[in-house]
């Protein structure tokens, strides 16, 4: 018992000597000069930066090449500062529509993945019936099969049925997929509910509805919140899937890019894909920085 | 797996059950009053049959149609029918073995460099972030809210001939080793299957950062002191306590990394060159440009089937069945 | 209001939680359901609430039948284990949580009164995660009693408390039910607990009621094994009867010639006949303890010195008739421990190899120690019987490992 007192509680302390006498005590002189001590213990967080910035990287660069001035078509190497691009976002044709389009999508998307997968999360997470295996495989499947086989296969059923490419197979496409992210997210939240708390609205003169509206709903919410934000941003983001169900004028943000890369990439879709970035940062921290000081406050 | 067939979304008369519908449990919650008891058995199914639906009929019934177009021939022009001929799966080895391999090749190195860099990250959030800790995940997960089409152009330009990754490397002579492996060519990055390889590792890094992080974060840190206290150095902890403790988001991670990245086709179209074409590329020419369904389907369930297998053996093997 | 349970039982899958139980609850009582987990007590507290729904059997509310009523339409509240307060609302609003779904909006004042009552005034504004587990219990109390229900049902309401706070919320509990005055239903596994609150005690076993009663009736008389293990601890002897039919049972414990008796009146088995055997049973602080050397044979509480005498002054201040002589056994201390209020030991003898005795550490024999030779002694008055056909081990600390 005595020797647990030399372990602080933080994990970034660790200037203690180890226990045993294989390793030398740090303040008794040491085997090992300074510098090379101070790196073994930080190599991972030298390591965890160095990810980080592979990770942000390619986003920096996306931000600083949005005031660029290309030479050609191609947006590629740096040619001169200009804030063109930002001044005149709509400047290209087709963007801004493509980006009105994507938008529309996924707001939809989101929506109706929501709603069913909230559904179904509760069914998977708070009954027990026959056929809840099946169930759940069926949830899990469509997370474990690469998107160009769904795309291809959903895309061949369309064909099949002769149903025409358009808005309406986009949606359901996105739909499909966003599904099973909601339902993940949202039962790992109603699981981790204590059932006791409903009884206790029960038994506190709160019918059905009112349990589930006053109790059980704002308990859920914050999963709820994060399958919604979830399938926004993958149906927002989707490609593959996108482009085996896609129609001839239904042209979303990504599928403009997509096509952009081939024929040549104006700034604007670096200013697009810049402004996305700091405005969801923006709302993550700001959501944070609330959330910390209400409970600071508190 | 596949033949996961009619869906729980059949309401009342699903197929095979888990189990007896009572099991001994006090889990009082989802029992009521023998009045209510009838009409709450339904309740389950009414929650389900939405999304279950759904997935019944644009997951599973999509299977059906490609597995029958996957054993069609004719032509564009006089239209397909069923022959059961399997020509289109012995000709789609034949053709594209080579992007097959190279898919899973490519993936299975992404993934692992994925893990190599991600544990590191997911490491230091979890453990030595401090105050930190929030910004740094919203700093992993910002990158998704650019278009991932977006941020792959942009290692374009970092990897470009005239950029400065290559005259580094260059002037330290990497590239000539790795042009020795084979690995790229003619001194430049681009178009060269290192380049693909990193641009897959970077595109999935955070689905391998977010499950580590999880598994990590919820490790009790008082085993870490334990450990310490019971003799072992920083490295032991980690290889026996920190790193067995942390699996299940391995398992995660590296599934979530290597699926999709086995069937991505966009960083060897904008990265690659035709030599670095993997299977995704494959089918996408025949499905949107050459207009060859039925090798399409037979590629996509070749896929698939080699996908399955592999994950069922894989989560066999790794003990984690529970991971939704 | 009087709860009545006939008949009552609960069955999960091939697991019977409660066995068809009888049980009146009177109106104001302070009731316990006391027994280890998993013996039904919390099944049975939920049944009542209105969370389980029996199996088989009523339950009535004074004359009303509410065994198909849904939770929320009994007036019963409950105070849960671990209190279930709703993280996502404050005190106030998890007080008033109760009164708003019966549609009453003007519920500051009852609030303000209902958390005056639980002494957390200042707190109404706070998340329960900001409190204390102390000041959580009194929230979910208040919570429950604003509703003024005819029973209130406590699960294990004490159980996540440190022992300090729990003597202090025990007398509190105490005073709210003597200042409200409705029956509140106490479900615990603390038979310290139980006792000290509650007004009857219900000991339940395996789903069922083992003995009920007032707290002193099931310490002093238990009619089980299971009762006197679990409620304190019993000394046991097998023995046979060779005396009965009269007022007093004369026994002989089994494989020696000690006698032992009894007040027939304090025999718990059907129907003692000559030639039968029993379960003879005293508490470990009704023993007295005297050093071997001291000890002056047969006679009755008489000795001159150290604790006998003192024992045996008690016994006369008492004045009861000390008919019989008082039953004697020999015996070895094992074992001493020290416990401040009193002292432990443990003494081999040859007709219970681990007897307990308690002695007041008032003034200690300096000989008393291991390895010592001593005599026992106690009134056959303090002394009880129970049928010999059950388990001796049952409800002991031994059995539930």
């Amino acid at each position: 018992m005595t020797t647990t007192g030399k372990h602080p509680g933080s994990p970034a302390a660790t200037e203690d000597p180890a226990p045993p006498p294989r390793r030398t005590p740090a303040r008794g002189g040491t085997s090992a000069p300074a510098p090379l001590r101070w790196l073994r213990r930080n190599a991972v967080v030298l390591a965890g930066v160095a990810s980080l910035c592979y990770l942000l990287l390619p986003n920096a660069v996306v931000m600083l090449f949005s005031f660029n001035k290309p030479a050609g078509r191609f947006n590629y190497e740096w040619r001169m500062f200009s804030t063109d691009a930002w001044t005149d976002p709509c400047g290209v044709a087709d963007m801004c529509g493509s980006l009105g389009l994507s938008l529309q999508i996924a707001l939809l998307a989101t929506v109706f993945a929501t709603a069913f997968g909230t559904f179904a999360a509760f069914a998977l997470a708070r009954y027990r019936f026959r056929g809840k295996g099946t169930g759940n495989a069926l949830i899990f499947l469509p997370m474990a099969m690469p998107e160009v086989v769904m795309g291809a296969s959903l895309g061949t059923l369309f064909l099949n049925t002769r149903v025409a490419f358009g808005f309406v197979t986009i949606l359901i496409a996105h739909i499909m997929f966003c599904l099973s992210f909601v339902v993940v997210a949202v039962k790992a939240r109603v699981m981790s509910m204590d059932p006791r708390l409903e009884e206790a609205a029960r038994d506190l003169y709160a019918g059905p509805l009112q349990t589930f509206l006053r109790v059980t709903l704002p308990l859920a919410a914050p999963g709820i919140a994060a399958g919604a934000m979830l399938s926004f941003a993958l149906s927002f983001d989707d490609f593959i899937i996108t482009q085996f169900n896609a129609g001839p004028s239904t042209v979303t943000f990504p599928m403009f890019v997509w096509g952009a890369a081939q024929r040549g990439v104006p700034v604007q879709v670096n200013v697009i894909g810049t402004a996305m970035f700091l405005i969801a940062v923006a709302v993550v921290l700001g959501g944070q920085i609330a959330a910390g000081r209400r409970r600071r406050r508190g | 797996m596949t033949a996961t067939g009619a869906p729980a979304s059949e309401g009342a008369a699903p197929p095979t059950g888990t189990g007896p519908l009572s099991t001994g449990s006090a889990q009082g919650d989802a029992s009521g009053t023998a009045a209510r008891r009838g009409r709450r058995k339904l309740t389950p199914y009414w929650l389900l049959l939405p999304a279950g639906l759904w997935l019944a009929l644009f997951f599973v019934a999509p299977f059906f149609y490609q597995a029958s177009t996957s054993v069609q021939s004719g032509s564009l022009e006089d239209g397909f029918r069923v022959t059961w001929d399997f020509t289109n799966y012995s000709d789609a080895l034949a053709m594209y073995g080579p992007h097959f391999l190279r898919s899973f090749l490519y993936a299975a190195t992404a993934t692992v460099l994925c893990l190599l860099i991600g544990y590191p990250l997911a490491y230091l959030i979890a453990f030595r972030a401090g105050r930190w800790r929030g910004l740094l995940l919203v700093m992993v997960i910002a990158p998704f809210f650019t278009s991932f089409l977006i941020r792959t152009l942009a290692w374009k330009t970092i990897l470009s001939d005239a950029g400065p990754v290559v005259g580094v490397l260059k002037s330290l002579h990497v590239l000539d080793v790795t042009s020795q492996l084979g690995l790229t060519g003619d001194d430049r990055l681009l178009a060269t299957p290192l380049a693909v390889v990193c641009g897959l590792t970077y595109n999935f890094l955070p689905f391998m950062i977010l499950p580590l992080y999880s598994s990590l974060e919820r490790i009790d840190l008082s085993l870490h002191e334990a450990a310490r206290d019971l003799y072992a150095t920083p490295a032991t902890v980690f290889r026996k306590v920190t790193f067995p403790l942390s699996l299940p988001g391995v398992v995660a991670g590296t599934l979530l990394t290597f699926i999709p990245a086995s069937g991505d086709y966009i960083n060897a179209q904008l990265l690659g060159s035709p030599n670095t074409q993997m299977v995704g590329n494959a089918i996408q020419k025949q499905f949107l440009n050459v207009l060859d369904y039925p090798a399409a389907a037979a590629m996509s369930f070749i896929l698939m089937a080699i996908i399955l297998i592999a994950v069922s053996v894989y989560m066999r093997k790794a003990g984690t069945e529970e991971l939704v | 209001m009087t709860i009545t349970l006939s008949g009552v039982s609960k069955v999960f899958g091939d697991f019977t939680a409660v066995h068809p139980l009888d049980l009146t609850i009177p109106e104001g009582s302070f009731f316990a359901l006391l027994g280890a987990s998993g013996c039904g007590k919390t099944t049975t507290l939920r049944m009542i609430a209105g969370l389980e729904e029996p199996t088989g059997g009523t339950v009535l509310l004074g004359e009303e039948d509410i065994t198909a009523l849904p939770p929320h339409k009994r007036p019963v509240n409950t105070v849960f284990q671990n209190y279930a307060l709703f993280p996502h609302l404050d005190v106030a609003e998890n007080v008033a949580f109760g009164l708003r779904r019966r549609g009453i909006t003007s519920v500051r004042k009852q609030v303000e009164e209902m958390l005056e009552l639980v002494e957390l005034g200042p707190l109404a504004g706070r998340k329960p995660r900001q409190l204390s587990g102390g000041q959580q219990q009194r929230v979910a109390l208040a919570r429950a009693l604003i509703n003024r229900p005819r029973v209130l049902l406590l699960d294990e309401p004490l159980g996540a408390l440190d022992l300090k706070l729990r003597r202090q919320m025990q007398l509190e509990l105490k005073r709210i039910q003597t200042e409200v005055g409705i029956t509140f239903v106490h479900v615990t596994h603390d038979q310290e607990e139980a006792m000290t609150m509650a007004d009857t005690v219900a000991v339940m076993n395996a789903g069922r009621v083992e003995q009920l009663g007032a707290p002193d009736e099931l310490y002093e008389r238990p009619r089980s094994t299971f009762v006197a293990n679990f409620l304190g601890t019993s000394n046991l002897i097998e023995a046979e009867i060779t005396e009965a039919g009269g007022e007093e049972l004369v026994l002989k414990a089994t494989g020696t010639d000690s006698v032992l008796r009894l007040p027939a009146e304090r025999c718990a088995a059907p129907d003692p006949q000559t030639g039968g055997k029993l379960l003879v049973g005293v508490r470990p602080e009704k023993i007295s303890l005297t050093h071997a050397e001291d000890d002056d044979g047969e006679g009755a509480g008489t000795q001159a010195n150290g604790t006998g005498a003192r024992r045996g002054a008690v016994n006369g201040a008492n004045g009861e008739g000390n008919g019989g002589a008082d039953n004697r056994l020999t015996g070895r201390i094992r074992d001493a421990g020290y416990l401040g209020v009193s002292m432990q030991y443990v003494v081999d003898s040859p007709v219970c190899p681990e007897f307990s005795v308690y002695e007041q550490n008032v003034e200690r024999d300096a000989r008393l120690t291991p390895g010592a030779d001593v005599v026992l002694r106690w009134r056959p008055a303090h002394t009880f019987a129970l049928d010999a056909t059950q388990d001796a081990d049952a409800g002991t600390v031994e059995e539930a490992l």
